[in-house]
């Protein structure tokens, strides 16, 4: 016990010394690798399972135990095309996510830069009004906008979906392009008004180009939000304006549809999203970590 | 080209400090004027008041004649040259220069050929293309100047243009400023907190503090004239030497008791300042500079000291000697400077500071014994509870 105290203890010296250290360190990567992919498992086993579903004939589906090894099928695939209009589930979900992201960040953007600028202290306190208006429950307003919605004629069709996305969307952008704006010298913008420009040509032609990453984070969350959105699209949409959100949950069960079905679908649902985050990913992590500055 | 004048201009913020205080200044047309003080002492608010990005509270702002106050910055002609440079980052040199030109609708052409001789005036031909990541810090101010310069407006406004510069291209910076300023002839007001730029660029100098104008004048004048202790001391490096001191007279033959030393005052020096006649008996503060004392031996208008430390600055040596003179009592009162300045003009408050320069051969050591004379001829004297200098019958002129 002893020696093993001042084996650990003291400082290495020579090669035996450098063989501990390279040890050690070795440990310590091995250490760190396996947490990673325990960590990856834990986030990324459900979507391959649920994707992987997507490929399994049905009877491999509900084995016990799971079957890890199995011969794939396309089947689902075709079902898919068989049982949904997925091109226009797909133009649904474009058209409520882009729909929704331009209206926010045609709104959202001049209003951060607005209050950025702001001359008045309780500027930072009416930014993170707006971040906690993101915060309340989807549900809550819900039923006043389908009341709404339904009085003014737009129930059903994609302008319902866009606008409730926007609502929330906009109060996000708001809060990020203000902390976008705050960290960019409002020098050039000053610059730009002695040079001759305006306060909306200074904005268009300096401020804006400034915060271009902030514009593409923002952008970003938009369209992840509204994509992903199931609760407003399900209420407020009808069967020819339904997103690929709503036709994955709604389907199960109806027209002889299958869990392999629905995983083949899901595809269709995630892998653009996920494409998209894995393009722009830096865009994405700088607009998490921009609020915090 | 424009003159600028500031009639009563004041700039008072929400919580009620004053950042400029009824500032009455002229700059003329084509004059370089540069508005030196320390931090916060609402010099650069006054640049900023011109350039129209500072409300003005009150008073009346002037270019060109016109009343400015409400004018927005682009009506008012003038190009700024910022701190920070502020170059658009999205834009190339050539696109940064040409901007104001730009947007103003001046034709291609003329945009092209303007940008290009200023380019070439400056050197900036290579990195027409560039944007301003891809520059260096002397490279960024140069398309900044650029950029005011293409504009050929009615004022140039510098604020600090040279603070984020090495200390050998500043000095190389400052000549190119100064001869830019000469050639185009307009009118230009530079904000300092550096006094040698303050000393070596501008036609007249303007020593602001506490939002206040302190004294304008020629550099040579402010320096050997100063109005008040204030002035004194923040122009000139290394600074002024300021002690306590009594004024005695016997008959027409005035004398300063220096704490031990006795110096006669020059005839002269008592006619030229009619003041002085107010303070026998009393207690004054006295400024000598560096280059008013030297090494001397125990006689006379000598003071005793100790070497406190010396610095060799290659040409010359910098000695600070703790004298047998009093410390000024309390130079916060009186010259409103900051703390590391308060201890180098008053040293650690038991002995009277000096600075002294010697020729670099000179063989001294902290804590030997020292005897410094002083040219009385160069004296300077301050009223010790208003700090202003004594010269004609008025406190100060």
């Amino acid at each position: 016990m002893a020696r093993a105290i001042v084996r650990g203890g003291g400082v290495p010296s020579g090669s035996a010394g450098k063989q501990g250290m390279r040890r050690a360190e070795a440990r310590s990567i091995l250490y760190r690798r396996v947490a990673v992919i325990v960590i990856l498992a834990v986030f990324l086993l459900p979507l391959l399972w649920l994707l992987s579903t997507a490929y399994k004939p049905t009877r491999d589906i509900f084995a016990t135990p799971p079957t890890l090894l199995f011969s794939p099928t396309w089947s689902n695939f075709t079902s898919v095309f068989r049982y949904f209009d997925l091109p226009e589930l797909l133009w649904s979900s474009i058209v409520i996510s882009l729909g929704s992201t331009v209206l926010s960040l045609l709104l959202g953007v001049p209003a951060g830069y607005a209050l950025a600028r702001a001359k008045f202290r309780g500027a930072v306190g009416v930014a993170y009004f707006f971040l906690a208006i993101r915060t309340v429950p989807p549900v809550a307003t819900l039923i006043p906008f389908y009341i709404l919605m339904r009085d003014i004629g737009l129930l059903g069709t994609w302008w319902a979906v866009i606008l409730i996305n926007t609502s929330l969307n906009c109060a996000f952008v708001v809060w990020m392009m203000y902390a976008y704006f705050r960290s960019s010298p409002i020098s050039i913008e000053e610059a730009a008004l002695t040079d001759g420009c305006n306060d909306w040509r200074t904005f268009l032609t300096v401020a804006l180009p400034a915060v271009v990453p902030g514009i593409i984070a923002s952008a970003i969350f938009c369209v992840m939000f509204s994509w992903n959105d199931f609760l407003f699209a399900m209420f407020l949409t009808r069967a020819e304006t339904k997103p690929i959100s709503v036709a994955l949950l709604s389907a199960y069960g109806t027209k002889d549809i299958s869990w392999g079905t629905l995983g083949a679908l899901a595809h269709f649902s995630t892998l653009p999203i996920i494409l998209m985050m894995l393009f722009l990913n830096r865009y994405f992590v700088q607009g998490l970590t921009k609020g915090v500055n | 080209m424009a003159k600028i004048r500031f009639e009563d201009v004041s700039k008072i913020y929400a919580d009620g400090v004053p950042a400029v205080d009824r500032l009455d200044l002229d700059v003329e047309d084509g004059q370089f004027l540069v508005l030196v003080g320390p931090s916060g002492c609402g010099k650069t608010t006054a640049l900023r008041m011109i350039a129209g990005l500072e409300d003005i509270s009150s008073g009346r702002l002037m270019i060109g004649g016109e009343v400015a106050n409400d004018l927005a910055p682009r009506a008012r002609n003038v190009a700024m040259i910022f701190q920070s440079y502020a170059l658009y980052p999205h834009l190339t040199v050539a696109e940064n220069m040409g901007f104001a030109l730009r947007v103003r609708g001046q034709p291609r052409a003329e945009i092209e050929s303007r940008v290009k001789r200023a380019a070439e005036l400056l050197e900036l031909q290579p990195y027409l293309g560039r944007k301003p990541a891809q520059l260096s810090g002397g490279q960024r101010q140069r398309v900044a100047m650029g950029r005011a310069i293409v504009r050929q407006p009615a004022a140039f406004l510098m604020d600090e243009p040279l603070s984020n510069l090495d200390a050998r291209l500043r000095g190389q910076t400052r000549a190119e400023i100064t001869r830019l300023q000469r050639d185009s002839g307009v009118t230009t007001v530079y904000v300092t907190h550096d006094q040698v730029e303050a000393m070596t660029m501008g036609d007249r100098v303007a020593v602001m503090n506490h939002g206040r104008l302190q004294q304008v004048g020629a550099p040579r004048e402010l320096y050997d004239r100063p109005v008040n202790l204030f002035v004194a001391t923040f122009l000139g490096s290394p600074p002024i030497n300021a002690v306590e001191g009594r004024l005695r007279a016997e008959g027409k033959a005035v004398s300063l008791d220096l704490g031990g030393s006795v110096i006669s005052l020059p005839a002269e020096t008592v006619r030229q300042r009619p003041a002085l006649a107010r303070y026998h008996d009393r207690t004054l503060v006295i400024g000598f500079r560096p280059e008013a004392l030297a090494l001397g031996s125990a006689e006379g208008r000598s003071l005793r000291g100790t070497v406190a430390y010396r610095e060799d600055l290659g040409s010359h040596l910098l000695f600070h000697i703790d004298s047998e003179a009093a410390p000024v009592r309390d130079p916060s009162a009186v010259v409103a400077l900051g703390e590391g300045e308060e201890k180098a003009l008053s040293g650690d408050g038991k002995a009277g500071r000096l600075r002294l320069n010697a020729p670099a051969g000179v063989a001294l050591r902290p804590g030997e014994q020292v005897f410094v004379t002083v040219d009385p001829a160069q004296l300077h004297f301050f009223d010790p509870a208003t700090g202003d200098a004594l010269y004609a019958d008025s406190t100060a002129n």
